[in-house]
């Protein structure tokens, strides 16, 4: 019912034409360039994973960090809220809970850029293989289930710098919500949506926000042509997929790895 | 109370069609100054909010720059120095969505006369100033309602660096906009960046219907002028004090 809400919003506005990937257009942006930068001058690579809480993101960077290394490659890791400019600002802001949508969607941005200006795009001019633990879409389908247009979202976001690979590890809110409480023994406030009011019924509730989650992903892998993988396949399989993936795209000729004793408790 | 509200709703409200959010129409009204530091705007503001409270309407004025909830952030980057024009214009942007969906949007629902002092020209004209590009900052800022009354303050460059410059000890770095790297003099940064942000205010005179008010007026026939154009262009004797 809330979708509904929602889409005459969104498809109302859509002269999204503007902001859509032109075909053969070759800028390393999805629109307007972000200011000050030269692509010419960015030589590593950009490789996004996306997936929702639960989906195996951080085993998976982990891991691919090691093998990375192990290959020879220099790797940089960023996340969400793990900016210096915002970061903890956000943590703040999520916990004393008093804050808008649009507010956290603005704040939650500064944080994005902050990371890509002097973090991402340094890094990048020197050649490493930046691992994003989530990027612009996660940031994108939280907002617009929360009823913010997504061509507005686009239109921020047409500044980002468009990965090299993005990889969308899927799995059912069922189980997330599986892999998260046996992780945490409980289920966080924003994780299960309870700043919308979809049910007093927390299992409820995570499942309907996760589901309008999924929703948007479904919608943002087609527009963005993601790499999507069975997130409820094994990790060692899921990890093969995407030493296949960023082999081929990073010229590395083997894809053999086996984790080293310190990660042996992730492959399973 | 409702249908009353329905009937002295705010024509300009209904301009939402790309509106990031859904905006539905108030009965409350926007008036809002706009124009380079030194201008006179702030002085021809306060004289109007001035003029209204005597008169007992029911106002609220609000500031640019002012929300407690990103003040934190913003005074880490400013001393920091970690801004770029990037980031510089989202933590304002998340600043001025914290104003407006917590301040100034129930405050038009709820039929207040609202003053503000700058609102989103002032992020218009500086941060394209700054290097932003003009599509993506109206994008980022469609939220806002639009202004019933956008005065906008033009005074010479040089009469408005003068009263700046003679007014503070120092400027500061952001304020200078030292960050762009146009002099490494502060006073000579200061005011070639402020004749870029008068040059983005120009542009938007008329695709945003600003009212042209001369800084360079004596304030009182200013202020004459000001109340006049208030009265005319809104019905005050909605926000007028209710006789018992």
């Amino acid at each position: 019912m809330k979708k509904n809400a929602k889409n005459p919003a969104a498809k109302g506005a859509s002269n999204g034409d503007l902001h859509a990937p032109r075909p053969g257009d070759s800028s390393r942006f999805y629109g307007t360039p972000l200011p000050g930068v030269n692509t010419e001058e960015l030589s590593g690579n950009l490789i996004v994973i996306e997936g929702t809480d639960g989906s195996g993101r951080s085993t998976q960077i982990a891991l691919l960090t090691e093998w990375l290394e192990s290959e020879g490659f220099a790797v940089q890791t960023m996340g969400l809220r793990r900016s210096a400019l915002v970061g903890e600002d956000i943590d703040a802001l999520l916990a004393e809970n008093a804050v808008t949508r649009l507010t956290l969607a603005l704040m939650y941005s500064t944080d994005f850029f902050d990371q890509l200006e002097r973090r991402i795009l340094p890094a990048l001019r020197s050649g490493l293989i930046v691992l994003a633990d989530r990027y612009i879409f996660t940031l994108i389908a939280r907002a617009a289930v929360r009823g913010i247009s997504r061509d507005y979202l686009h239109g921020i976001y047409e500044i980002a710098l468009k990965p090299d690979l993005t990889f969308w590890l899927n799995v059912r809110p069922e189980v997330a919500f599986d892999r998260e409480f046996k992780k945490s023994h409980t289920i966080s406030y924003w994780e299960s949506g309870r700043d919308m009011s979809l049910s007093n019924d927390l299992f409820q509730s995570f499942i309907r926000y996760q589901s309008m989650i999924k929703h948007e992903f479904e919608y943002l892998s087609r527009r963005h042509a993601f790499t999507e993988l069975d997130g409820e396949a094994s990790v060692s399989e899921v990890n093969k997929q995407l030493r296949k993936q960023i082999a081929a795209e990073l010229g590395i000729r083997s894809t053999h790895y086996h984790p080293s004793h310190a990660l042996a408790h992730l492959w399973r | 109370m409702s249908t009353r509200a329905a009937d002295i709703a705010s024509p300009s409200d209904s301009s939402g069609e790309d509106s990031p959010i859904a905006k539905r129409p108030y009965p409350g009204a926007l008036v809002v100054v706009e124009g380079i530091d030194g201008s006179g705007k702030s002085t021809q503001l306060y004289l109007l909010k001035r003029w209204l409270e005597i008169g007992g309407y029911r106002l609220h004025f609000t500031e640019w720059n002012s929300s407690p909830l990103v003040k934190s952030a913003t005074r880490r980057g400013k001393q920091r120095r970690l801004l770029t024009s990037t980031t510089f214009s989202l933590l304002h942007a998340a600043d001025f969505a914290d104003r407006c969906e917590r301040q100034i949007m129930p405050l038009l629902h709820g039929g207040y006369l609202v003053l503000a002092d700058r609102y989103i020209y002032t992020a218009f004209a500086r941060d394209a100033a700054r290097g932003c590009s003009p599509h993506w900052l109206r994008n980022l800022y469609s939220f806002a309602p639009t202004p019933d009354i956008t005065f906008y303050f033009r005074a010479p460059l040089d009469v408005a660096v003068t009263r700046i410059v003679a007014g503070r000890p120092k400027l500061k770095f952001y304020e200078a906009g030292m960050d762009l790297g146009l002099s490494l003099v502060r006073t000579e940064s200061f005011r070639i960046f402020q004749e870029r942000i008068l040059n983005n205010y120009d542009q938007m005179i008329e695709t945003d219907h600003f009212v042209l008010m001369d800084g360079t007026v004596q304030v009182n026939r200013l202020q004459k002028l000001m109340r006049q154009i208030v009265g005319e262009r809104i019905n005050l004797a909605q926000f007028a004090p209710k006789k018992k």
